[in-house]
């Protein structure tokens, strides 16, 4: 410590995919500072007792979500080449984990306001048409209610329709893909899994949802720098 | 590779990442280009098995062989398991996504007894036929290894193979021969004849058992030429001994999750209650510089930043102030930190003590096993009251205010002084707390006791022992807890039930391989785990099988029977530990193989403590 030096931000940005996709956000973090470990980054270390490389997500992922369009932000305490960066942690990551980017940060992660997803929606019980027309039908609904659990570990019955007005549907041979973009970030956040929840009340479908979030905009729905 | 059924289930159970492979480092391997496919099977959770040095090791001395593709297979967790039944998903590797019901061999490890119904619940799982003569052609060959085939007969019904000792080159030559065998088309029995010729290796459907009327054995006979004895195999020269370069790093939090290195194997001390310090002898150290470069290559390789020195008695190391301080060298620099598990009371010097972590402020941990300096001397602990209080003192006044120590309760001439002796122990250290004058300004101090019952076991000297009963542990454990007169000293204990069914699997013998069997129809799993364990369960299946559970647990042996185990040689004679049983109970200790040789038979193999200069 003790040494003045500029601290340079980083934006990092990755997808996390395949048996990455199984894993919590926790792990995920884990995982990010093992690899930056391993890389040996010149990355800024908390100061303390149980000192490691400093790193923060603007907006977690859930567990069994793909992400297209994920960031990571890091310090730096030297110059470093954003392109060995990526590469450097590639070779540090599991399969799962790609860096693709490497910016300097232009947005505040607090102007995070929503999250895009593509979401597959499939079912063994019925046909793709069906389904779609399930779906269609719960879209048009007056009110969509639903139970959500509540950060103070209760759960409370919201309705989620005045949310799910950006949306397009679309009827695939085998399953239904539903483009939505809801609410997310440090204010409100709708996980797209509520809309699989309303279906499987309503409806009595399972319905399985392949989800992958493909962006994350501002409030003006500009995508987050 | 995640196959497709099983991601349709994987949003349905808790921790999916156990379930998918992709870490790094794993290896993939096109099976087109190998001739040997392996399933090295852990008869417990993926936060388990992934944390255990000994799969680390084997899973990359296979993987470096071009023709084999080892991959890794854990125990579906309860959820999971369910599941895949439901969904008709047979047990599958990580690796490849497949399943293994194909595969060439199926390797488990064998850690505890009470995993012994995993083992079995896994081969059912994969659609693999349980019982070694219904597998009839030369694939699925299944085979055993690690420290529970020390008395391998529990299971002699189900597995084809038992590895001895230790696996790192036994393994290889069995895998190859193998391999050779399928060229030359040949019947699963002609191969078995064959690894039953290579050292360390026991087959046992190649002998014979024929029991007293009181059920003891009354003879154990080869069949076919297999060696009358099975000779244990051991590395000696640890240096040249091959150490991976890298560990399959787990993408979610397992329980050890850090690297690894060995600094020796084997014990010098022989406390009689301990297994591993027979089995593992003589003492084989690793060289400074190469534990310092294999640590410092796993963490490049890894990104972990924390070490552990693993080894059974830390401090035991000949030259380990100048083993941390050579890793300093680079850990400190690299924010790479160390830890040294297994520390003993009497190892716990203020130059350690200042090179490594240790365990963070919250938890010291010692096990002085014992209450009593009598009981100590039987056991053959060698620690001293004095030692414990000093060494208290010490971390004290360095600002710790926890501390954990383990005990045992139930070992051989225990009495309830013994017993109360505990709880005087942990009095004595609360005292010497507000004593120490640089104690934690302001704070109490915790100390926990935790007990766990003593369960005997094959190859020390007190195999022949009769555990105590469930009953009377259970006293002990009571007697213990009144005597305990201060919140300060908190008391855990270990279920004495799980222990007890741990005891009769240990000193089991064929007869009991008819009691798995049932168990693993009746759908047994993870009775190492509290969720599933039920002793009444357990009961209920030996009376169904008409077997006395008591008589391989609770009966007290003679040195002339012949104990299920006595055709392994583990190094250690038999005469030795009959001398080291009868020292035991007249309280009489044993020196360390540094201090004295004490003739225990393991410098046959030439190398390690026996012939260290002094």
């Amino acid at each position: 410590m003790g040494e003045a030096c500029v601290l340079k931000d980083v934006r990092v940005w990755f997808t996390k995919d395949f048996e990455c996709k199984y894993i919590s956000h926790l792990d995920l973090n884990r995982c990010m500072l093992r690899a930056l470990h391993k890389s040996k980054i010149p990355i800024w270390h908390t100061e303390g007792f149980n000192v490691h490389p400093y790193a923060t997500f603007p907006l977690p992922l859930s567990l069994g979500f793909k992400g297209e369009r994920e960031c990571m932000d890091i310090r730096l305490v030297e110059d470093y080449s954003y392109d060995l960066i990526k590469d450097k942690l590639n070779e540090s990551l599991p399969r799962g984990i790609k860096i693709f980017d490497v910016t300097e940060p232009k947005m505040k992660a607090k102007e995070i306001a929503y999250a895009v997803f593509k979401i597959r929606i499939s079912s063994d019980k019925i046909t793709a048409d069906k389904l779609y027309k399930t779906v269609y039908e719960l879209f048009n609904k007056e009110e969509i209610s639903v139970e959500k659990k509540t950060k103070k570990k209760g759960v409370k019955e919201i309705n989620i329709k005045p949310y799910l007005d950006n949306y397009k549907l679309e009827k695939n041979i085998e399953d239904v893909i539903l483009y939505i973009t809801l609410p997310a970030g440090s204010v409100t956040n709708i996980n797209p899994l509520l809309i699989q929840k309303t279906i499987e009340k309503y409806y009595i479908i399972d319905a399985y949802f392949d989800v992958t979030k493909t962006d994350t905009l501002d409030k003006n729905l500009k995508s987050f720098k | 590779m995640i196959n497709k059924e099983v991601e349709k289930i994987l949003l349905k159970v808790q921790k999916p990442g156990r379930y998918v492979g992709g870490e790094l480092n794993s290896v993939i391997k096109d099976k087109k280009d190998v001739d040997v496919r392996f399933a090295f099977c852990f008869p417990d959770t993926y936060e388990i098995g992934m944390s255990h040095l000994g799969m680390k090791i084997l899973y990359s001395i296979f993987n470096k062989v071009p023709y084999i593709w080892c991959e890794r297979v854990f125990a579906p967790w309860l959820d999971m398991e369910e599941l895949m039944i439901k969904k008709n998903i047979p047990l599958f590797a990580l690796e490849s996504g497949e399943a293994i019901t194909d595969f060439d061999f199926i390797g488990f490890t064998l850690q505890y007894e009470l995993s012994f119904t995993n083992v079995l619940n896994m081969l059912k799982l994969a659609n693999i036929p349980v019982k070694s003569r219904d597998r009839k052609e030369l694939k699925q060959v299944v085979v055993a290894g690690g420290p529970c085939t020390c008395n391998p007969e529990p299971l002699a019904d189900f597995i084809d193979i038992f590895f001895i000792g230790e696996g790192e080159e036994v393994d290889l030559e069995v895998i190859e021969l193998y391999r050779k065998c399928k060229k030359e088309n040949k019947t699963k029995a002609e191969f078995l004849k064959l690894a039953s010729k290579i050292k360390g290796v026991y087959v046992p459907a190649l002998y014979d058992v024929e029991y007293n009327d009181d059920g003891t054995i009354k003879s154990f006979t080869p069949k076919d030429n297999a060696p009358k004895i099975v000779e244990k195999r051991i590395i000696t020269d640890m240096d040249n001994s091959y150490y991976p370069d890298s560990f399959v790093v787990p993408n979610i939090e397992i329980v050890h999750d850090r690297a690894v290195s060995e600094i020796f194997r084997g014990c010098i001390r022989g406390c009689r209650f301990c297994q591993a310090g027979f089995l593992y002898r003589p003492v084989r150290e690793k060289s400074i510089d190469v534990i310092n470069e294999q640590c410092h290559t796993l963490c490049n390789n890894t990104g972990y930043d924390e070490v552990s020195l693993s080894s059974l008695s830390s401090s035991d190391y000949t030259q380990i102030t100048d083993l941390l301080e050579k890793l300093n060298g680079w850990a400190k620099e690299e924010k790479v930190s160390l830890s040294l598990p297994s520390l003993r009371v009497d190892g716990f010097s203020d130059e350690i003590l200042d090179k490594i972590k240790t365990v963070r402020k919250s938890g010291l941990t010692f096990a002085p096993e014992a209450g009593t300096q009598r009981l100590r001397d039987v056991i053959n602990k060698n620690v001293f009251e004095d030692e414990l209080i000093k060494t208290c003192s010490k971390a004290f006044n360095a600002g710790w205010n926890k501390v954990k120590l383990y005990f045992m309760i139930g070992l051989p001439t225990e009495t309830y002084e013994d017993v109360e002796g505990i709880a005087n122990l942990a009095q004595k250290v609360v005292d010497t707390y507000y004593r120490c004058e640089n104690r934690a300004k302001g704070k109490g101090v915790t100390v926990t006791i935790s007990t766990a019952s003593f369960v005997p076991k094959p190859f020390t000297p007190f195999q022949w022992y009769a555990q105590n009963s469930g009953k009377t542990l259970q006293d002990k454990q009571q007697h213990l807890k009144e005597t305990i007169s201060t919140k300060k000293i908190n008391y855990n204990y270990h279920d004495a039930d799980t222990s007890y069914i741990e005891a009769v699997f240990a000193r089991g013998d064929r007869k009991l391989c008819k009691v798995l069997e049932k168990a693993y129809e009746k759908g047994f799993h993870f009775d190492g785990w509290g969720d599933c364990f039920s002793l009444e369960n357990w009961l209920n299946l030996f009376d169904e099988c008409g077997i006395d559970p008591d008589f391989y647990a609770c009966r007290e042996r003679g040195f002339d029977e012949i104990l299920p185990w006595d055709f392994l040689d583990y190094g250690v004679s038999k005469k030795f530990l009959i001398k080291e049983c009868e020292k035991a109970y007249q309280n009489t200790t044993t020196p360390h193989c540094r201090l004295k040789c004490s003739n225990c038979g393991a410098v046959k193999y030439g190398g390690g403590v026996c012939f260290e200069r002094r």
